[in-house]
């Protein structure tokens, strides 16, 4: 298995079409990255370009500490999964798991040893004589890892494998593919627009935007201290409210407050809120920290009416809008039985430990960061405000 | 009187779904009898004595006889041309084919579209144009009447026809198939030949297919180019026509001869035939 390295890799296309900008990751052996992002963010491309398969305008990639910009897919030693499963539509399963090792000359008593264990795994044992036009989609998915797992490579290369595949199959192979990981126990880079899929999945993540990687960390690092208002608003479903706001001091405590919400700020925010460039910010709560107040009484109180409500049983999501004429959708995660109904007001309290900040112009998360991408120097917005 | 709905409405309908039928199938009817009239009248000529040939009115039906065909292989040297067409259209089929599916590989997997216009434009170009300064250069390098020389020109016809025919074939092909060969081990060339040759062989088969009938029946280059040792079937049945008299017996059973074989194997490939011309035209 293997360390892969992007070292400032930038890809650049004719007329000056920049694809991805100064990418710096370290994957670690054995370790699970998932790169995410909206479409055309470049988690594609770099994917691509790891593979060999597209050109590298600029920057090292080390796949074991050895430079690799210039070598082809086939000597790079790894193996990939397409979206489009991009099985040989005129070989049967057997061959087209056989076909990377034939090609590399394997005797043939190996090949089968190596077919016959990955069918093994992927209990695809009955369907080799098949063509892949007899097989579902989830099938066909299962042959495409299989083709990966029987070359046995340093890396395994995922592009958005399960976004053919219904709902319920996704949820399937993804439990499938992290299993496999465990048991392979191989270094594997996992690309896919679907932040639940890498939240589950990966050890690592990847958040990528118009062809910058955005931050790296855990799922849950990125869940709870997202470095900016996109990578806030793109991990996790239901996804974060955000609310403008302004911070104001008064009797001693850091308020903030904007339309039809005054939240007193946590104790322990209040040094980096204090660094704060501009008073103006931006508040971050997820569905889960926005709880119904009822009859309860609270110092940050957020009143809005209730939009739409969805009820899953062990839970409901209430959407809302502090507007009257309803055009934004923040929500409400609740645990708790209600009988609340649409078009009601409500109070809701947020849970201010849980509440995010980020600067109102740059997006920039104002708490503290953990991440490649640090704010740079904050002024203070207090003293600014004076 | 019932004037229900239910029992008044499938009567017109049924009348207008009769009479579409009978338009449909009339229209056809037609078509195949206009097409297949020549075809019809050179059999029946073919089976005809020459005082019967020239009749009038023609008789359709009458005592058929062979001595056609056989006064064709016997006063005619007509196996030898047969085997010439069969080398010079499988020749240039097989060139064809060799030049023309990496050329079509290149211009789908590089967008060369002015390339494929260019390709085109060759094909559209009348084949009288290229006649004359081929005969001057064949003649110049002594290759007139050699199995080359043929070869050579009959490419004209069927070469940028395999490119036309391939060209969307390959452009069908997802880009993740090659991409996939690509990190399985395979360079440029062992992709085209073990997994895109593969995939596209309804449009091979297609292109093959038509490139040989057009060789086949080709006979303008064919006439200027061959002489007495590489003379083709469409030459030959000029044979029957002489200063003199025309042999129409000899002529149909002649035609007839060389028809066969293309009316074969079009039958036999025109699923095939039908798939590779409409590759691409509908998105899979």
């Amino acid at each position: 298995m293997a360390k892969v390295e992007l070292k400032n890799i930038e890809k650049i296309y004719e007329g000056n079409v920049r694809a991805v900008s100064n990418a710096n990751v370290v994957i670690e052996d054995r370790e699970f990255v998932v790169f995410v992002g909206p479409s055309g963010c470049g988690k594609s491309t770099t994917l691509r370009m790891i593979a060999g398969l597209e050109e590298i305008s600029s920057g090292d990639l080390m796949i074991d500490e050895v430079l690799v910009n210039n070598l082809p897919p086939k000597d790079r030693n790894i193996a990939m999964v397409f979206q489009n499963y991009a099985l040989y539509p005129h070989m049967s399963v057997y061959e087209n798991m056989a076909f990377g090792l034939r090609i590399r000359k394997i005797p043939n008593d190996e090949i089968d040893r190596r077919v016959q264990d990955a069918a093994r795994i992927l209990s695809i044992q009955e369907y080799l004589r098949r063509k892949p036009r007899a097989l579902s989609g989830g099938q066909r998915q299962r042959v495409a890892v299989g083709r990966a797992i029987v070359r046995n490579p340093k890396v395994f290369l995922f592009d958005e494998p399960l976004s053919n595949l219904d709902a319920k199959l996704r949820v399937q192979m993804r439990t499938e593919i992290a299993k496999l990981h465990n048991r392979l126990n191989a270094t594997m880079i996992y690309v896919t627009h679907d932040q639940v899929e890498a939240m589950t999945m990966g050890d690592k993540i990847v958040v990528m935007k118009d062809g910058l990687i955005q931050q790296i960390g855990s799922p849950l690092l990125l869940y709870d201290h997202p470095c900016n208002r996109f990578v806030a608003g793109f991990i996790g479903s239901p996804p974060m409210n955000f609310l403008e706001g302004r911070l104001r001091e008064e009797d001693g405590s850091l308020l903030v407050e904007g339309e039809g919400f005054k939240f007193v700020t946590a104790d322990i925010h209040r040094d980096d809120l204090g660094k704060a460039p501009s008073p103006n910010v931006i508040v971050g709560i997820r569905p889960e920290h926005l709880r119904i107040a009822g009859s309860e009484e609270g110092e940050s109180i957020l009143n809005a009416h209730i939009t739409v409500i969805e009820e899953l049983g062990a839970e409901a999501h209430m959407y809302m809008s502090r507007r009257a004429d309803d055009t934004e959708n923040l929500i409400s995660r609740v645990e708790q039985r209600h009988d609340y109904h649409i078009g009601e007001s409500a109070r809701f309290i947020p849970d201010m430990e849980h509440v995010r900040y980020f600067d109102a112009d740059s997006g920039r998360a104002l708490l503290g960061v953990i991440g490649p991408i640090r704010m740079s120097s904050r002024r203070s917005a207090l003293s600014q405000d004076e | 009187m019932d004037t229900h709905p239910a029992n008044a409405g499938p009567r017109p309908f049924l009348w207008h779904r009769t009479f579409m039928n009978i338009l449909y199938y009339g229209t056809i009817v037609l078509c195949v009898f206009f097409f297949l009239l020549p075809l019809l009248w050179m059999l029946l000529n073919a089976l005809k004595t020459p005082l019967q040939i020239v009749e009038l009115p023609p008789k359709l039906f009458f005592m058929p006889t062979l001595a056609n065909f056989e006064n064709v292989f016997s006063s005619q040297n007509f196996l030898q041309y047969i085997y010439n067409s069969l080398i010079i259209a499988g020749g240039s089929t097989l060139l064809g084919l060799v030049l023309g599916l990496p050329a079509a590989f290149s211009i789908a997997l590089h967008k060369q579209k002015k390339l494929a216009v260019f390709i085109l434009v060759s094909r559209m170009v009348p084949g009288i144009t290229f006649l004359l300064p081929l005969f001057i250069m064949f003649r110049n390098f002594r290759m007139v009447d050699t199995y080359t020389s043929l070869i050579l020109s009959h490419l004209l016809v069927g070469l940028p026809f395999i490119v036309w025919v391939m060209v969307p074939f390959f452009e069908s092909i997802p880009r993740d198939l090659m991409d996939a060969a690509r990190v399985d081990g395979c360079n440029v060339f062992s992709t085209f030949i073990r997994i895109i040759i593969p995939i596209s062989m309804p449009g091979v088969v297609t292109g093959g297919i038509l490139s040989f009938i057009f060789s086949w029946n080709n006979f303008m280059f064919s006439i200027v180019l061959a002489s007495n040792r590489t003379k083709t079937v469409p030459v030959a049945i000029f044979n029957f026509i002489s200063y003199a008299q025309i042999d129409w017996g000899g002529l149909m059973a002649a035609a007839v001869t060389i028809t066969v074989p293309v009316l074969v194997i079009t039958i036999l490939t025109q699923k095939y035939v039908i798939r590779g011309l409409t590759a691409g035209a509908v998105k899979g």
